[in-house]
């Protein structure tokens, strides 16, 4: 077993490092679907979060009288509750922004984001602390998005949160509006996080290699026969 | 045995407790999701059909189609909802149209898929606003590159010619829907 | 690259395709494919005017230049002399409509050597035809810009400026097949001329960098596929002739569909490869809502290579039959 983490750290974890989008690649069909713009990307989110923030809620206080034969059919159930809460009451007050996103409000019942969090975390966890933890993931997920959608804006129609930011010579890129430009946006992104932090680990690992460990050889090892 | 009744209680019991909840928030957001779909097919029809003050809509047929009146009450014309094919998926759009048929007051698109920033052009009042008094006898047609020079066609745009001509292809059809449906003694 | 030291003066280099065995080295093949690009170009500036050589320097530059940088950021051996870059940039530019807007030539190379092929490790590695990779953006990024023709000096009629492929499709309006062949139609910079294009086609094909059998499979293939449809309905579809005269199908043929990396290695693939885009640009031409589909059929088949080439496998001698 690991050691508990502090509260805090439970929150920060679900920003970067175990990011929902960039490091757990979850929820890949609302990151890329719904990310035309900023506005777009934060109303998903936040939506995602109500439900995975109730659904951690509600499971993780129930956690001991769910049967483990039947814990991923009752998740849903209770994942798929406020999933439809939150469409009707998206339909009933927020009329534009529920046209905006279509059947991917809906849809957040299917993404595993949220279903892995209460498979993995609320399960086995305190109430308090699952909730801490929903709300860090439902953050991650909200960064993530809010990223996507900010840069997908600004080069595909030339406004952030329908605000003109370049100027008028500027030809937008249709291509970043469509779905290819989901695409290239999130590889691209995903790169460069994983070249910083992979080079990170391994300056970390050189420092520690450098403490430790004496050069055995200068010479190169011979693979292959000439 | 045991564990079979706690594994039935526990989804029955959910099951119970997400059902009663939804129906009561359903109770509560049920009027007004109608209210906003209500509201929105009335903008439509006034935005089509601009000197309106009050609509209907026509029971007689089987298809949606409103009566709109002027502040006298008198008949000045119909707002038509029609849907086609597209670019790339269906188009819905709302046309407006005078008493006789034969010419167009207004035209608003509904829904649409079409390429951002390209097709979706046909949305936008430059090309909309091509169908305020367009004669719509005995169709209507486009011309492609040029302003129009007969009063019956529209300038389609450029790169999205295949998204204008869908509009018109739909304004057609549901004109022509229309036609046929009072040349067969239908009261409208 | 790959590479493993097994003696400080021998080194076994560990590469992908293209393992084709040829007279020509990597290096003197490209050039010769620069060499067989001239009568394009000439062509390209005698039908739209002495400007067009500033978007294929710019496109070229950018190439070369991406290709540079990228290498120096990876810290890899630049290895600019191979010309496949050069390449990569000629074609880009050639693929273009005229005059078009030079900032976005510039930013179509740069996509074209960077996520065409640099982001796959480098030549060899690509999956897609670099150049195609760049038209691609540009084509789902602007649209308008992209299908917007120049008229070509020495135009006929000036009503039209329409490729005589968007003519048919959305004006039911042909074009002399005569006036296609020696290129006096709006169109890209270098596809128009099919007799500039088979100048150099040919060339490369009777020097042996080029194989015959894709770019026949594909003529072969056009008119397979196109005459069924145009013997059903003669008024409605184009005869085969002007599918292959039209649009970029000659250009594509021999300079695009044959790229060694993005192509089949074994004569087998090469005609199954060929054949396929010649069905899939039938299907855009005729069905799609593209006049257009050159670019897309190649593009598709790119990805079948891999496929292909496993299942068109020579079987080794002595293995099973």
């Amino acid at each position: 077993m690991k050691t508990k983490l502090t509260l805090s750290k439970e929150y920060i974890k679900g920003l970067w490092e175990n990011n929902p989008v960039f490091k757990q690649v979850l929820g890949m069909c609302p990151a890329l679907a719904v990310t035309v713009s900023a506005l777009n990307g934060i109303a998903m989110a936040l939506a995602t979060t109500f439900v995975l923030v109730f659904s951690s809620l509600i499971i993780s206080t129930f956690r001991k009288l769910i049967p483990s034969q039947v814990r991923i059919a009752a998740y849903i159930l209770i994942i798929a509750t406020f999933v439809t809460l939150v469409d009707l009451i998206m339909k009933a007050q927020f009329p534009s922004l529920s046209k905006e996103l279509g059947p991917y409000i809906p849809l957040i019942v299917v993404n595993c984001l949220i279903l892995g969090r209460q498979e993995a975390f609320s399960s086995k966890n305190t109430v308090f602390r699952s909730v801490v933890d929903a709300l860090g993931m439902g953050t991650g997920f909200l960064i993530a998005l809010f990223v996507l959608g900010g840069i997908r804006e600004i080069l595909g129609s030339r406004t952030i949160l329908g605000l003109q930011v370049l100027p008028d010579f500027y030809e937008p890129w249709l291509i970043m509006i469509l779905p290819a430009g989901a695409f290239l946006t999130l590889g691209f992104l995903m790169g460069f996080l994983n070249t910083y932090t992979e080079r990170k680990k391994r300056l970390e690992r050189e420092a520690i290699l450098k403490k430790h460990i004496k050069p055995i050889s200068d010479t190169p090892i011979n693979t292959v026969e000439a | 045995m045991k564990l079979l009744v706690h594994m039935l209680a526990t989804l029955t019991i959910i099951g119970i407790l997400s059902g009663g909840l939804l129906s009561e928030v359903s109770k509560w957001a049920k009027p007004k999701i109608a209210l906003h779909r209500k509201a929105e097919t009335e903008k439509a029809i006034f935005l089509v059909q601009p000197d309106a003050k009050s609509q209907k809509k026509i029971e007689t047929v089987d298809f949606e189609i409103y009566r709109v009146f002027d502040e006298n009450n008198d008949p000045i014309g119909y707002a038509l909802p029609y849907e086609g094919n597209g670019f790339q998926g269906n188009i819905r759009l709302m046309v407006g149209v005078k008493n006789d048929l034969k010419e167009i007051v207004g035209l608003q698109v509904l829904e649409q898929t079409e390429t951002p920033g390209l097709g979706t052009k046909v949305t936008e009042e430059p090309f909309t606003n091509q169908f305020v008094k367009l004669v719509a006898e005995p169709n209507v047609g486009w011309v492609k590159g040029a302003p129009p020079k007969k009063t019956n066609e529209v300038q389609t745009i450029t790169g999205a010619t295949i998204s204008s001509k869908a509009i018109v292809d739909i304004v057609n059809g549901g004109l022509q829907k229309l036609r046929d449906v009072k040349n067969s003694g239908v009261e409208l | 690259m790959a590479t493993v030291t097994a003696n400080p003066t021998y080194k076994l280099e560990l590469t992908s395709s293209p393992h084709v065995h040829s007279r020509w080295s990597t290096k003197q093949a490209m050039w010769m494919v620069v060499f067989a690009l001239v009568p394009c170009i000439v062509s390209a500036i005698l039908f739209f005017g002495i400007y067009q050589l500033t978007i294929i320097a710019v496109s070229v530059g950018f190439a070369v230049g991406t290709e540079a940088a990228i290498k120096y950021v990876r810290k890899r051996k630049i290895t600019l002399n191979d010309g496949s870059a050069l390449i990569t940039g000629l074609l880009l530019a050639l693929i273009l409509p005229p005059n078009f807007n030079l900032a976005f030539v510039a930013l179509g190379s740069i996509v074209a050597i960077a996520l065409g092929k640099e982001i796959f490790g480098g030549l060899g590695y690509n999956i897609f035809n670099p150049a195609l990779v760049g038209r691609a953006f540009l084509q789902a990024s602007f649209p308008v810009q992209m299908t917007t023709w120049e008229q070509p000096n020495y135009a006929v009629d000036s009503v039209t400026s329409a490729t005589p492929l968007a003519s048919f499709k959305f004006d039911a309006v042909g074009t002399e097949l005569n006036t296609m062949l020696i290129g006096n139609i709006g169109g890209s910079l270098g596809e128009t001329s099919t007799i500039a294009i088979l100048l150099g086609g040919l060339f490369l094909i009777a020097i042996g960098i080029v194989n015959y059998r894709i770019p026949l499979a594909m003529v072969i293939g056009v008119i397979l596929f196109g005459g069924v449809f145009w013997l059903v309905d003669p008024a409605a579809y184009q005869n085969p002739l002007f599918h292959l005269l039209g649009g970029g199908f000659m250009f594509g043929a021999l300079f695009m569909a044959t790229d060694w990396v993005s192509s089949p290695l074994q004569s087998k693939g090469m005609w199954i490869y060929g054949f396929g885009i010649a069905l899939v640009l039938i299907l855009i031409r005729l069905f799609g809502g593209l006049p257009e589909g050159v670019m897309y059929a190649i593009l598709f088949m790119n990805a079948f290579v891999p496929l292909i080439n496993r299942y068109t496998q020579p079987t080794v001698f002595g293995g099973a039959k």
